[in-house]
């Protein structure tokens, strides 16, 4: 492994800018990270080669743990954006800096410079100044300086950012060619998705200083976990969709005695069908759309097709602004030749292939007997945060009657909130949120499960939350205070398996607690020593929660958020 | 553009600017200075000698540029330090600091000469403490130094302040990541970046100190011989009625100060062609 990251965290002002980070890059392996600006890349990048100190965790490079390591004793190899070229000194001497430094002799010096600048093809541009040179040259001598000392990562920080794009392409390809001689462990930053895709080996996608998700750049386009990486990495129609036995249909089902099973579909631009009439289209048929633009790109013709208000129903929010949502289309020569549209034609629409992300929160749906309990309960700091961050549609449906949707449904705590939340269990609820009113997003996340059945679920559903809101995740462990010692020393070895379970299996990284005694008293204890924290509690069926106990929490003085998960199967939709 | 000076520029008049540059040089600068000459060349070449090598006068040459000399090195020097805790440093009452700064500049000089005499006396403040140790401040040519330390500070911060802020940080992150140990940083990347700046807040700090009067006697007690400046004995022949001789002395001063600061100038725009050409 050239360079192992082991959740490293990077705070400013007590808010973290880059948040439990591990990563581990191979020999000669080419990561790119991607993110938008502000999302935590560059400093992880600076804190790799020592230029930002970590407030959390370690960074390795070649088996060697350097976290307290200064910059200089890194042997690490730093392209700026910017270039940093010395301006008062000459190509050769901005080359050489590293080997002067070191007190190489000048014959050896000579030698080296020679070599590099034959690398980045620039040989005879010794004596020039930087300020002589393009901004492409510029760059090419700031990759040959960072080699100079034959580091052993090459650390690139926007490297093209400055640059126009034709100089770009040449550039990245130089790059790609030398690293791949060199065989350098390299990590690039970059926000340009166009640039990842023609450079990685692996792309590692950051949002909001976390690691959403990393791996080729193929699997990431195809197979995204999250709707981040989906909607980032190229454009992508996300939909609500309802699992059917055939796959995933758009329409309605006409069956209401199970509650239907919402997934949130990602539906590529190129993989829509475009068609006369619904029984023309040969793809899985979404509904009847108005083409709206037609934008002709040379080979790719890109169009927007408004669906109305009761078709498709987008899984982010404001995509919708009551006249519908528009679907991103986009059609090569052959299928536009096929069948010609023009702006204000009727078209069916199809989906050749879509990709169910294995998130286990597909939307929110607020349940509350009137409009203004409703409201208060969306206008929660919790929930609208929460829907932000997860770009989550929030639906609503008020009245007495208490029938599951099928997003997730959200309700108040307070008196008779439990008989409610046992309500929706029973009738098949297998998620809830149960909201204090007022509640903020929290910043310690609690994690509880009753019966190991439902634990993959809660973790998937813990961890998914958890990639959203920058908070402590805490799974606690409780045994029975009179049992023999036997079965804490069990409990303790469960626990630390279960913490590799969900480092491993959902990309969760928690701390593990273990306690004696009762669950409700403990997790009450728990709840209240930390202002803002919720529970997530996990159980196998309805009939085997510990109802009392749950009223107690839900009513009790003390009210945090509780996201009951109540499953006995798999996390479902696990592609990843 | 075929041979002539001038040249296109995105400022229109290029004639009416020049007009005036010539204008306020001469009616201010160049005009009184040849007054000065004028003035000077009544003398004899002899009496002219005899003022310029007259041992009290060369006593006094030799405090004046000596004194500024010195008083501008440890400027250079200690104006860098405080332009980098400036620059570089957030820290409380940082504002407030930096407008301190500028007070010499704002104060009468008699003022802050007379300050400085309270505070460095034998029985004043600092002065008690350092008499413990034997050392005498007020009244000797240390203190001319520290008159003209406390005029010149403010050139050499405001000079250097900007530069530095010029100073990309990625430049010395860059250096670091290639190995070099912070006073290689420093030595290699920082100080060529300001180098030009801190010259020249050293040529402006050393130019007010030949020239200060109004701090400098209130202090420096003004033995002949001892802790007499040039200025001072021009205006002590100036009370004599002798405006020949001041006249002389005067012009002497121009001299020299002129020597120096062209050659420092020198220097200077050789540094800045440098700086130049690596294009800053």
């Amino acid at each position: 492994m050239s360079i192992a990251l082991d959740q490293v965290t990077k705070r400013y002002q007590s808010v973290p800018v880059v948040n439990d980070v591990t990563l581990s890059i191979e020999q000669g392996e080419f990561l790119v990270l991607l993110g938008p600006s502000g999302s935590g890349k560059s400093t992880l990048l600076r804190a790799i080669a020592g230029l930002t100190e970590i407030d959390h965790g370690r960074v390795s490079l070649h088996g060697r743990d350097v976290t307290g390591v200064p910059a200089r004793e890194r042997e690490v190899g730093f392209v700026f954006q910017q270039y940093a070229l010395f301006r008062h000194m000459s190509v050769a001497a901005n080359i050489e800096f590293a080997l002067r430094v070191r007190g190489v002799r000048a014959a050896e010096r000579r030698a080296r410079r020679k070599e590099l600048l034959r690398l980045v093809a620039l040989e005879g541009m010794d004596e020039r100044l930087p300020s002589e040179l393009s901004g492409g040259q510029q760059q090419r001598i700031a990759v040959a300086r960072a080699l100079a000392h034959r580091p052993q990562v090459l650390l690139m920080d926007e490297p093209f950012g400055a640059l126009d794009a034709k100089i770009r392409e040449e550039l990245r390809r130089t790059i790609r060619q030398i690293q791949r001689e060199l065989g350098i462990a390299t990590i690039l930053v970059t926000h340009d998705q166009e640039e990842a895709f023609a450079l990685a080996d692996r792309i590692g996608v950051m949002h909001q200083g976390r690691l959403l998700e990393c791996g080729p750049p193929d699997e990431l386009y195809s197979r995204p976990a999250t709707r981040f990486v989906a909607t980032f990495l190229g454009a992508a129609n996300l939909l609500l969709g309802y699992r059917a036995p055939e796959g995933v249909r758009f329409t309605a089902g006409t069956s209401t005695d199970a509650p239907p099973r919402e997934v949130v579909a990602v539906l590529r631009p190129e993989e829509v069908e475009l068609a006369t009439t619904a029984s023309s289209v040969q793809s899985t048929f979404v509904g009847y759309g108005e083409v709206q633009e037609v934008l002709f790109g040379g080979s790719i013709e890109r169009l927007r097709v408004r669906m109305p208000a009761d078709g498709p129903v987008p899984a982010a929010p404001g995509r919708d602004d009551g006249t519908g949502s528009l679907m991103e289309v986009s059609r090569t020569l052959p299928q536009q030749r096929l069948f010609p549209v023009a702006v204000g034609d009727r078209v069916a629409v199809g989906a050749r292939r879509v990709h169910v992300l294995p998130t286990p929160i597909s939307s929110f749906t607020i349940l509350a007997p009137d409009d203004a309990r409703m409201r208060t309960l969306r206008d929660t700091p919790f929930l609208a945060t929460l829907a932000e961050r997860m770009q989550t549609r929030v639906a609503s449906s008020t009245g007495e009657a208490c029938r599951v949707p099928a997003g997730m449904p959200v309700v108040s705590t307070g008196t008779g909130s439990a008989a409610q939340v046992e309500g929706l269990m029973r009738q098949g609820a297998e998620r809830l949120l149960c909201l204090p009113p007022g509640a903020l997003p929290p910043d310690h996340v609690l994690i509880f499960v009753q019966e190991a059945a439902a634990q993959d679920a809660t973790l998937a559903v813990a961890a998914s939350l958890l990639r959203h809101i920058p908070a402590e995740a805490v799974y606690l462990g409780i045994y029975p205070e009179d049992g023999p010692e036997q079965s804490r020393t069990a409990a303790l070895r469960e626990l630390l398996d279960l913490r590799n379970t969900a480092l491993e299996r959902h990309g969760l990284d928690m701390r593990t607690e273990l306690r004696a005694g009762d669950a409700t008293t403990e997790l009450l204890r728990q709840l209240v020593a930390h202002e803002r924290s919720m529970l997530v509690i996990g159980q196998g069926s309805p009939d085997s929660l510990d109802w009392s106990g749950l009223a107690q929490l839900l009513e009790g003085p003390v009210q945090r958020p509780v996201l009951v998960v109540c499953s006995a199967g798999v996390a479902r939709g696990g592609v990843r | 553009m075929a041979g002539g000076f001038r040249r296109p520029s995105v400022l229109p008049g290029f004639g009416l600017t020049f007009g005036f540059t010539t204008f306020f040089l001469s009616a201010l600068v160049l005009l009184p200075l040849a007054a000065l000459v004028v003035k000077a060349s009544s003398l004899t070449w002899h009496e002219f000698v005899a003022v310029m090598l007259d041992e009290r006068a060369v006593a006094s040459y030799r405090l004046s540029f000596g004194a500024a000399l010195v008083a501008a090195v440890v400027n250079a020097v200690f104006g860098f330090v405080v332009a980098w805790s400036l620059v570089r440093y957030d820290f409380p009452g940082r504002r407030l600091v930096d407008a301190v700064i500028d007070l010499p500049f704002a104060l009468p000089t008699a003022v802050s000469g007379i300050a400085l005499a309270t505070v460095f006396s034998p029985t004043g403040w600092l002065g008690q403490k350092l008499a413990l140790v034997g050392v005498q401040v007020a009244y000797t040519w240390l203190g001319v130094v520290v008159a003209l330390i406390l005029i010149g500070l403010p050139f050499v911060v405001r000079s250097v302040q900007p530069a530095l802020v010029e100073v990309q940080r990625d430049l010395e992150d860059a250096a670091e990541t290639l190995g070099a140990s912070p006073w290689q940083v420093f030595r290699r990347i920082v100080l060529p970046a300001v180098m030009p700046a801190v010259l020249t807040g050293f040529t402006l700090a050393f130019a007010r100190g030949i020239g200060e009067y109004g701090s400098v006697v209130f202090i420096s007690g003004n033995l002949p011989f001892k802790t007499e400046i040039t200025p001072l004995l021009i205006v002590i022949k100036l009370e004599q009625y002798d405006y020949d001789a001041a006249a002389a002395l005067g012009f002497i001063m121009l001299a020299m100060s002129f020597v120096m600061l062209f050659a420092i100038n020198l220097v200077q725009a050789w540094g800045r062609r440098r700086q130049v050409a690596a294009g800053r």
